[in-house]
């Protein structure tokens, strides 16, 4: 079975006049993790929400694991967890109860597995669900969501509300999962997360596509700052015109430039005078991200699908 | 008891279901209790057959009607009391299946998994549906014992006639609230459109009596089914219960159909 883990074709939805998502085109592989960024209101929880089938569409498809949504739900959710992103419990059970009975209407899930997922996000399972801190709650989320090992995952800002230690915990397991094949769709705002966790990202912005890429050539492609210090001050004629080099500055001895695609040129530039150090800050995500979004929607940047 | 989402909903409301048990027996015990009082008390007689049209609509044609056993607990207990006790009790359950889960925002997690839309509406259904059938029980059980102990001479194949009729009644309302819910996703309209209909219609059936004109709609109230043959003094209306029970069908698969078509809220 070669298809795609999930596909959509002009997916659409407007809630009554307003939009939620217009005309999304995505593929996501079997066997990657996949990040769906986007700033609030883009159309995120919306585009899941399509995907589960708790929502109909507008207008377009979407296949999960090769199934349509709106026909086979039933078979396609079988073999899917996920995590929703207003995460509600039923708070008159015990974590353990709620675990156990969403394993019922599964047929079952392996529940030593499922101990092993709550003891190391350390969630206590035999606390009555009301009351529990908010990171508390996501984490019996995460359970229910890998616990019967599905295939895909799909996950609505999974570490919400979780503490950076847990978070960890998390992309680690995120990344076990992946190795043994389980597929990941994942939202989020926080960027560096994103970075660590995904194979590839697709920026989503007022409810569209605004561009899809693996996160190293993503990185790649971004604009990088660089800065060179020089043992003597050196002319700022002799930098002019390199190819790729924006927002040049020599200030005494220091050139301070940003830079798309490779350094190459600038090197060997630099390489004429004596060259004490040559640091570049590493741009995070963040920084590529605002750069997406300070384009004009249709306006032609690079990387963009 | 997490098993699926018949047992599961049936163990949310133990606690709730116990209490209206409790309530209802003794709501039962003591009126059965009071009845000697009342059977021997002669100014209640005159005071009945003195009484206007209206009065009578509401509580029997005559003394003699209102002293009976079966006249007493009509007008005491299943005219009003007891229909509504159990349009309460179902209405809450059929708002709260679907709309207050929904409310909650715990369908989310529900229907994320792999069980159709449908089996969750029909589960949840079936749980009020037991539910109030066990308040029926409940009713039936403490009238007969009380009517023992309490030397009250009426059969307690009437008394499970007119609690099993009762407990249809609930559940068309109850159904009409599932439906609602499962069409708005709104627990507050699906009580508010469950109590108005279920006051309309009482008052359309009741009324019907004096006023001529609502006559002919005496029919289309759940209120004509459940009460006009006299399930007291004669014991079960096959059609009529199956005219409660069809209309309770009807709602339930309706409640099917609109909650297969539309979207969840958040
Ligand atoms: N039930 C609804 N009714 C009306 N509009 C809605 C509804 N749900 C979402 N929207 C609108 O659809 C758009 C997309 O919302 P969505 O919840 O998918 O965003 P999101 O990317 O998940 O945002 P966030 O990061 O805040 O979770 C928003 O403009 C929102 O106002
Ligand atoms: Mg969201």
């Amino acid at each position: 079975m070669g298809e795609a883990a999930i596909l959509t074709r002009g997916l659409t939805k407007y809630y009554g006049r307003s939009r939620g998502v217009e005309d999304l085109d995505l593929v996501v592989e079997r066997g990657e993790v996949f990040g769906f960024l986007g700033p609030n209101g883009a159309g995120k929880t919306t585009t899941i929400r399509l995907l589960l089938d708790l929502i109909r569409p507008t207008r377009g498809t979407a296949e999960v694991l090769g199934m349509d949504v709106r026909g086979r739900g039933v078979d396609i959710r079988r073999r899917v967890g996920y995590l929703p992103g207003e995460l509600a419990l039923y708070e008159n059970l015990t974590g353990e109860e709620l675990l156990r009975y969403l394993a019922n209407l599964r047929g079952g899930a392996d529940w030593r597995f499922t101990r092993s997922l709550a003891g190391r996000l350390d969630c206590d399972l035999s606390q009555a669900i009301k009351t529990l801190s908010r990171g508390n709650r996501q984490k019996l989320g995460i359970v229910q969501a890998f616990m019967h090992r599905p295939e895909l995952l799909i996950m609505d800002e999974p570490t919400n509300g979780l503490d950076p230690l847990v978070q960890l915990e998390f992309h680690r397991l995120v990344r076990e999962r992946r190795q043994e094949g389980t597929t990941f769709f994942i939202s989020s705002h926080n960027l560096p997360e994103v970075e660590r966790m995904c194979d590839r990202v697709g920026i989503i912005r007022e409810g569209g596509l605004a561009a899809v890429d693996e996160v190293e050539s993503l990185k790649r492609k971004a604009l990088r700052r660089l800065e060179i210090h020089f043992a003597q001050p050196v002319p700022p004629e002799a930098f002019a015109g390199i190819p790729g080099v924006r927002d040049l500055r020599v200030e005494g001895r220091t050139l301070t430039c940003s830079l798309a695609g490779s350094v190459d040129a600038l090197i060997k530039a630099a390489a004429r005078f004596e060259v004490l150090n040559v640091t570049s800050p590493e741009v995070s995500l963040e920084e590529i991200f605002i750069h997406y979004y300070r384009e004009e929607p249709g306006g032609g940047g690079e990387g963009h699908a | 008891m997490l098993k699926n989402v018949f047992l599961k909903t049936l163990r949310d409301q133990r606690v709730s279901l116990a209490w209206w048990a409790v309530g209802i027996a003794a709501l039962c015990l003591f009126l059965v209790a009071y009845y000697p009082t009342v059977s021997r008390t002669p100014s209640l007689i005159e005071f009945m057959e003195e009484a206007p049209d209206w009065v009578k609509a509401f509580i029997g044609e005559s003394a003699e009607d209102y002293t009976s056993p079966s006249g007493f607990l009509h007008g005491e207990l299943f005219f009003v009391m007891a229909p509504m006790l159990f349009i309460i009790f179902a209405v809450s359950r059929g708002s709260a299946a679907i709309a207050g889960e929904e409310g909650k925002g715990t369908l989310d997690l529900l229907l994320a998994n792999p069980i159709p839309r449908r089996r969750v509406v029909l589960e949840k259904a079936a749980s009020m549906a037991a539910a109030t059938l066990g308040l029926g029980l409940v009713l039936w059980a403490s009238l007969s014992v009380g009517a023992a102990l309490f030397d009250m001479d009426i059969s307690p194949a009437n008394l499970a006639a007119a609690s099993l009729s009762c407990v249809l009644l609930g559940l068309v309302f109850g159904n009409l609230a599932l439906a609602v819910g499962c069409l708005t996703g709104k627990r507050g309209r699906s009580v508010g459109i469950a109590a108005a209909s279920a006051v309309t219609t009482f008052f359309v059936y009741s009324l019907s009596g004096m006023v001529k004109a609502l006559k002919p709609w005496s029919r289309i109230s759940p209120f004509y089914y459940y009460i006009a043959s006299e399930p007291l003094k004669r014991g079960l209306n096959a059609a009529h219960a199956l005219v409660l029970l069809a209309a309770s069908l009807a709602l339930g698969a309706l409640s099917v159909f609109l909650f297969e078509r539309r979207d969840i809220l958040v």
